[in-house]
């Protein structure tokens, strides 16, 4: 009598533990976006895709896992380094699966979230949908959606973390895209020195140096470089020759449109001290080379952005030495050493 | 004289109750399955992979490939009201190699209440609302999109249709033909709407499972609104802001509510 009461009492038990083997439970905890009150609106949509602690674990533990590519060996952070805010370090044009060449130079992973639209050329319009990009590209990761859901299927991580992240817990090409997006959505760099002068933070003061590059900038370079974000996401030809190996049209690429040859998104320059090497195609190893290039080394490739032109007729910034070495120094004010070194984002 | 005119009394009965029954047929909660029938044609001719067709100017194709996306379909009944088939599941590639025998590609949509249909809207590809959830809601529909080759791969978001193959002209012979057509986020929105009223009634009932045939006529894509050349930049649509709105208007144009049965 008393074993069958034990066993209709545990029963219940025996059979709910079984169910919950499979599929973890969802209890979401919220996690908290936290817009720098010296940005710009937020673009994303987070109520299409709230963000969770577990949504961001999961998002991070993708973004560094190698199964996403076809070598099992090239994941995002292969070519996206948390130390050079997520660029790839020391390559002009970016490598992946196979040793191929990829065609640009990397971007940061930074500050996405405010962001319209993504790549150097604006390809990818929605953040959800860009990781398909790298991820299909035969020169990147060389991978299949439905190939890497397979994998992660089999991965007694991610079995159990789709089901702590998503209500429905599917380990599908939805769900893994959400959480990539909820990880890179976090990754906001906003605690630079600049940004906390500007915020008036911690009584954080620019040196005279840092605030004549700062006057310098504002008037030269802050029409397209504009905003806290130090872009206004448009598509301009900055007046850099072209390389006839690649010959990339930039933003011609998607409309196919002849205003647009040669373009190509005005990038932010946070973090910008170690994001080299600099423009689309990596070609300048140094910030003085690019301000030596502002100042004296634009080509007229047809197209350059009208407000480069000079009274003369020629195409550049003018700049003097000290307004170049002011400006840089201003730009290393950008850099964001709480960002660089955010363990939330890290591997490890 | 008695029995006949129990007779009639009975056959006025039925009438009645045979009539009523048809008025006040109780469907609330009642479900059914609708079939969408696509078949693909050139002309009067039946479309055949690899087969040479001709064009108004002098141009002919043939292809390999023969795929487009359907979405939002939504009918409406006798009564004006509308159902609109679950979002997450309303999207379809109807691809020509999926085809029987016949040629003939099937969309079943399920789960559809019962009700007398009078009209059907479906979009072709994939619009601004459905875009912008990002990948929310998306389901497995990214990994079948990718699988059948109507993402981009080197842009963010569908091809809307999949026309492969060569063309050939006075000049050129065996010329690869790609004509990809899809939207650039929100810069450039080629999502298109066409609605048909159906040309009898269309009845879904639990045990009826009736059918709706559309043709589509393919050669419209290329002679349709507008005629093009394959030789003036109509040879590799894709996501050109001046080539490919003239595709996606041709390619709304090329289908017709054929018939419907009801069975
Ligand atoms: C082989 C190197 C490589 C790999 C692997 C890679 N990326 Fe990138 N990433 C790049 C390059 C190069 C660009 C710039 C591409 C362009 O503009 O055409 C870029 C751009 C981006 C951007 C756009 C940033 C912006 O500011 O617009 C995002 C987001 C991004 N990558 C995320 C990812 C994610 C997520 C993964 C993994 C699924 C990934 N990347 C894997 C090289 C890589
Ligand atoms: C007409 C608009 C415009 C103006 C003005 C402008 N830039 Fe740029 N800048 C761009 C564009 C566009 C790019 C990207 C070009 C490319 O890679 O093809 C760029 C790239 C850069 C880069 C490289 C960033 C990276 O991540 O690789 C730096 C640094 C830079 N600009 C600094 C400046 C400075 C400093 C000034 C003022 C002296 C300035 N820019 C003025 C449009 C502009």
């Amino acid at each position: 009598m008393k074993k069958i009461l034990t066993i209709v009492i545990f029963s219940p038990f025996i059979f709910s533990s079984c169910s919950k083997d499979d599929s973890a439970v969802y209890v979401p905890k919220p996690l908290h976006f936290e817009a720098p009150s010296n940005f710009p609106d937020i673009a994303y949509n987070l109520d299409n895709n709230p963000l969770t602690e577990a949504g961001f674990e999961l998002g991070k533990k993708l973004f560094y896992d190698g199964k996403l590519s076809a070598n099992n060996a090239i994941p995002c952070a292969f070519c996206h380094e948390q130390a050079f805010a997520f660029t790839h370090h020391g390559h002009t044009l970016s490598h992946g699966v196979n040793g191929g060449i990829g065609l640009r130079n990397a971007q940061p992973i930074q500050n996405l979230a405010f962001q319209k639209d993504f790549m150097w050329d604006g390809a990818a319009s929605h953040l959800d949908l860009q990781p398909i990009i790298p991820l299909t590209s035969e020169l990147e990761m060389g991978e299949t959606l439905s190939n890497v859901i397979e994998k992660l299927k089999a991965d007694s991580y991610y079995q159990k973390q789709f089901g702590l992240a998503f209500e429905d817990g599917d380990i599908n090409a939805s769900n893994m895209l959400k959480a990539l997006s909820q990880f890179m959505v976090m990754m906001v760099s906003s605690n630079s020195k600049y940004d906390k002068y500007v915020r008036q933070e911690e009584n954080v003061s620019l040196s005279q140096i840092e605030w004549d590059g700062l006057n310098t900038f504002q008037n030269k370079c802050a029409t397209c470089h504009a905003t806290d974000l130090f872009s206004d996401q448009s598509y301009r030809n900055n007046g850099l020759s072209i390389n006839p190996r690649l010959n990339d049209t930039g933003r011609f690429k998607i409309l196919e449109n002849s205003e647009d040859l040669y373009k190509f998104k005005v990038p932010s320059l946070r973090n910008i001290e170690f994001t080299f090497p600099y423009m689309h195609d990596g070609r300048f190893e140094t910030l003085e080379a690019v301000l030596d290039f502002y100042d004296a080394g634009m080509t007229d490739n047809g197209n350059v952005d009208i407000s480069l032109k000079r009274d003369d007729g020629s195409f550049g910034i003018s700049l003097s030495t000290y307004e170049k070495e002011s400006v840089i120094a201003f730009l290393k004010t950008l850099t964001d050493n709480e960002f660089l070194n955010d363990k939330r984002f890290s591997e490890f | 004289m008695k029995i006949t005119k129990l007779a009639w009394a009975l056959l006025l009965c039925l009438c009645i109750i045979s009539c009523s029954s048809d008025n006040e047929e109780d469907l609330t909660g009642q479900i059914g399955t609708l079939d969408l029938k696509f078949d693909n044609g050139v002309g009067d001719q039946d479309f055949i992979f690899g087969t040479t067709y001709n064009k108004s100017n002098g141009e002919s194709y043939k292809l390999t490939t023969l795929k487009y996306i359907i979405s939002n379909v939504r009918i409406k009944d006798s009564k004006g009201n509308i159902f609109n088939y679950p979002t997450a599941d309303n999207v379809f590639i109807v691809d020509e190699a999926n085809g029987n025998n016949a040629g003939e590609i099937f969309i079943t949509l399920n789960n559809v209440p019962a009700a007398d249909y009078t009209e059907i809207t479906f979009g072709i590809g994939i619009d601004q609302t459905r875009f912008l959830l990002g990948a929310d809601g998306q389901g497995d529909f990214l990994a079948e999109a990718q699988s059948a080759g109507m993402l981009w791969s080197w842009a963010t978001g569908y091809r809307f249709m999949r026309f492969d193959g060569t063309y050939s002209n006075g000049t050129v012979t065996d010329e690869a033909l790609a004509i990809h057509m899809g939207s650039v986020g929100t810069s450039l929105d080629n999502y298109r709407e066409v609605t048909f009223t159906l040309p009898n009634t269309v009845r879904v009932r639990e045990v009826a499972h009736p059918e709706i045939h559309i043709e589509a006529d393919i050669s419209k894509v290329f002679d349709g609104q507008t005629s093009v050349n394959f030789a003036d930049g109509y040879s590799q649509v894709h996501t050109s802001s001046e080539t490919t709105p003239v595709i996606a208007d041709n390619l709304k144009s090329i289908f017709e509510v054929h018939h419907v049965h009801n069975n």
